[in-house]
């Protein structure tokens, strides 16, 4: 089968530019829109799921779903920790085991108003769980037992008093900033201090997660069964990847379904818009369709060259999409996490998968476009298409 | 009002016409000139003859007094494509649905804020959202000068079933709290009952509606704070639901005795933080909030927690706050919404003045002023968008319910309010002002000879 020549589409566009034009921007608004949404989520999920790690190991009380719903007792930890073989030990030897406690604390952002900062108070093993992932920016870490706090880099242009040498007070004690610390994940949004300090000034002698590393021999589907019926410290076991994974659940639910419907909704109007513009296009040339299959195109290749012109038109609607969502590509940006209700910064990120998604539904915006006008087109009579100016 | 046709030629304005176009056309009426034979004249007869029929509007007073465009001819210009008109409403619909929600989703953030009570002060801690205050504060807070009454609320946190069906769970003061609040009506059970009973709840009418829950249910809560020693959900018994009468307290929470918690947690049944997470404090006639509020905070200057006293309308406003850049997202989204409706309407404005031209020229022929021509083509952007704006606003209104029910717990108060809908059809002018500027002006600016040699 002979097929149009795909110049005739390519330059049929190009003389209705306007038309062309409009088209294009309507459908890249659509497609900047969900590629936008995508970025975000995958900017805030990419912060949790790539900053985990699979050998750190995260204890919770049974029945939570996050550090902030999660208490142990100053027993239950010294209990944990001096009972449980499994812990993997450091030069020292020591067991590589940590508890640690978190709070949300009210905090004033740098442009007014008020935002939820998680402090973690930290025991010293708990830099030797985490090791490299926390990387000194400035200053130096804090000193165990100490009024001193670190904090994480994310914070500092955004909330009031967290720059190197500030003073932050927590209820009645003030604590000095004396370092700012970089993370690739979550932790970058926390102020750290000591945890026994930290349970003292915010009068909450409680911890709420314990850290640890196991040793290499450790069967962990079996310990995480094993340390759910603790006759003593009955714990749910997670490794970190897992934990950080499921504190994106509900975020990245809520910014997906978001991100769909509204390209659903504003894809009807897309669509619609395509479909107006390829009608118009095919009204322009009724007489040439008609010459067309006087000239012995098949209405199969009549079809095919109007699916592939709302397809180029779809495509490079798609394109330009995603050239407006490309600049907001490592913008820094902060979002509040529902699961612990603390406000956690992270840089959109414009993904493959992000532009892919994008592309695939500018193409289906075009598929769906065109496919009427295109029949219409095809199922013409060449001596009434021809008799039309 | 007269039909011009058939005495065309007898029109004051029309008289007007070069002599040498009549000579082109012809009427078929009595009187007119009935010349034809140049090429292409029997396709402008067939404009004549229907521009006879639409006419109908324009009297012979009205074409020079009155520059009211002729309504039946745009209509019928604007539904000669019937799909093209169809799918112009119909995207211009979908948008301006799609902004309404969105800007009612914005607006609702904001309700509680709007819906405060004056006579209410809120004393949480400082420190955090997360802090309970001790329980010995009470009876100091009664003393403060002011204060009417004063009613314990703590965050209870448990998850209904699963996670997804989450709701507030609050403890609270069940003597205090309907008179601290008397925006809360009971419309099924009774206040008294859940006075009675400590095991009892008061739950939301929100909360019927998405779980089928009747006054006399058990509903159990699966604990996230507060642990029970025998590991099983708590119980609570309907004992009433309630409507609130204002967007500041949500319609679906569950609000149970605080003295159930205490005793679990003082007997070892269950175990969790003790306290109060706020005091709500109702205020005398007249008091002086101020004073009150630097009063409380001080009492509490060296601990043991510290304390923030706020209006209502502040404490609203700080969760608002809370929540960040949601208000700038919804814009942003909001503007590209814009961007993709201003673009699909200027588009079919385009389209359909192109196909207009040579109707332009016969209307300037017969004696259309530029300023009518101009008004014909804008009536017909404006009626386009206003038709998808009529829709899509009402949509939104009518879609109103649904989204109450699936949005209701993250944004309680969700309302497409009169304001949103008129900020929504105002966009719909603009959008039809901004899209048929163009065509029309190059229409009114064209001049008649060429508009008459376009071809469709």
């Amino acid at each position: 089968m002979a097929l149009v020549p795909f110049s005739y589409n390519t330059r049929s566009l190009f003389v209705r530019r306007s038309a062309t034009l409009l088209t294009v921007l309507g459908v890249g608004a659509t497609v900047a829109v969900l590629s936008g949404v995508l970025a975000l989520q995958q900017g805030f999920e990419t912060l949790f799921s790539k900053s985990g790690h699979d050998d750190i190991i995260v204890f919770l009380r049974p029945g939570s779903t996050s550090e902030g719903d999660s208490i142990f007792t100053l027993e239950r930890v010294q209990t944990m920790m001096k009972t449980l073989p499994d812990f993997a030990l450091n030069e020292a030897g020591h067991p590589l085991v940590s508890g640690e406690s978190y709070l949300a604390v009210r905090r004033f952002k740098l442009d007014g108003g008020e935002t939820n900062v998680p402090v973690r108070g930290v025991q010293p093993m708990s830099f030797e769980v985490v090791g490299d992932a926390l990387r000194m920016r400035e200053g130096r870490r804090m000193t165990p037992g100490t009024d001193e706090v670190m904090v994480g880099r994310k914070l500092t242009d955004r909330v009031q008093n967290c720059q190197l040498g500030d003073v932050i007070q927590f209820n009645t004690t003030p604590f000095r900033v004396v370092g700012i610390f970089e993370h690739d994940g979550p932790y970058a949004s926390e102020i750290w201090g000591d945890r026994d300090r930290m349970a003292e000034a915010l009068e909450r002698p409680v911890f709420n997660r314990v850290v640890a590393k196991l040793k290499p021999t450790t069967d962990l589907a079996e310990f995480k069964t094993r340390m759910e019926s603790d006759p003593q410290v009955p714990s749910k076991v997670m490794t970190e990847r897992e934990y950080l994974m499921s504190q994106t659940e509900m975020l990245s639910g809520v910014l997906k379904g978001l991100g769909y419907f509204l390209a659903f909704i504003m894809g009807i109007a897309a669509v619609f818009t395509a479909t107006n513009t390829m009608l118009a296009a095919l009204a322009a040339r009724t007489h040439e369709i008609g010459i067309l299959l006087a000239l012995g195109f098949r209405p199969l290749a009549i079809f095919v060259s109007f699916m592939f012109e709302a397809l180029l038109l779809g495509l490079i609607g798609g394109l330009v999409g995603c050239l407006l969502t490309l600049p907001i590509g490592g913008v820094d940006t902060g979002t509040m996490n529902f699961q612990t209700f603390t406000e956690v910064a992270f840089a959109f990120r414009v993904t493959p998968e992000v532009l892919i998604t994008a592309v695939t539904f500018s193409l289906i915006l075009g598929l769906l476009g065109g496919a009427w006008p295109a029949l219409r087109a095809a199922t013409m009579r060449p001596t009434r298409a021809m008799r039309r100016e | 009002m007269t039909c011009v046709s058939p005495k065309v030629g007898h029109h004051a304005s029309l008289n007007a016409t070069p002599k040498s176009l009549w000579a082109s056309l012809d009427l078929r009426s009595e009187d007119a000139p009935t010349l034809s034979g140049s090429t292409g004249a029997g396709c402008r007869l067939h404009v004549l003859v229907r521009l006879n029929v639409l006419l109908w509007p324009v009297g012979r007073q009205t074409v020079s007094l009155a520059p009211m465009p002729p309504l039946r001819l745009v209509l019928k210009n604007l539904f000669k494509h019937k799909i093209r008109a169809l799918l112009t409403v119909g995207s211009i619909a979908v948008a301006l649905f799609l902004l309404c929600v969105l800007r009612s989703l914005v607006v609702s953030l904001d309700a509680g804020v709007r819906a405060s009570a004056i006579n209410r002060l809120i004393v949480q801690s400082s420190v955090s959202l997360f802090v309970y205050l001790p329980e010995s504060y009470e009876a100091k807070l009664r003393q403060v000068d002011g204060v009417e009454n004063v009613c314990r609320w703590n965050w209870f946190g448990g998850i209904y079933q699963e996670p997804k069906n989450f709701f507030g769970q609050f403890a609270t003061d069940a003597d205090t709290l309907l008179d601290c609040y008397p925006e809360i009506t009971i419309i099924d059970g009774s206040n008294e009952t859940f006075q009675k009973e400590r095991t009892s709840c008061l739950i939301g009418k929100g909360l019927v509606d998405r779980f089928g829950f009747a006054v006399g249910d058990t509903i159990p809560i699966i604990p996230t704070i507060f642990q029970r020693r025998d590991g099983r959900a708590w119980e609570f018994k309907v004992a009433g639901i309630y409507e609130s009468s204002k967007p500041n307290v949500d319609q679906s929470t569950l609000f149970f005795h605080d003295a159930y918690l205490d005793r679990a947690l003082e007997s070892g049944d269950a175990e969790g933080p003790r306290g109060a997470g706020l005091y709500v404090l109702k205020t005398r006639a007249g008091a002086d909030h101020t004073a009150m509020m630097s009063e409380i905070d001080a009492l509490y200057e060296n601990g043991p927690q510290r304390v923030q006293t706020t209006t209502e309308a502040e404490f609203q406003a700080q969760f608002v706050s809370m929540i960040g850049n949601v208000p700038l997202f919804v814009g942003s989204i909001g503007s590209g919404v814009m961007l993709a409706i201003l673009l699909a309407a200027i588009n079919t404005m385009l389209m359909a003045a192109r196909e207009q031209t040579r109707d332009v020229g016969v209307l300037k022929a017969l004696g259309f002023t530029d300023g009518r021509v101009f008004g014909v083509l804008m009536i017909q952007s404006l009626l386009l968008c206003g038709i998808g704006g009529l829709i899509g606003v009402g949509f939104a209104k009518a879609m109103e319910p649904l989204f109450v029910q699936f949005l209701g717990t993250m944004f309680p108060g969700y309302a497409v309010t009169n304001d949103v809908m008129l900020a929504g059809l105002l966009v719909t002018l603009g959008t039809g002002l901004f899209a048929g500027i163009v065509p029309a002006l190059n229409a009114k600016n064209l001049p008649v000879i060429q508009a008459l040699r376009a071809t469709a």
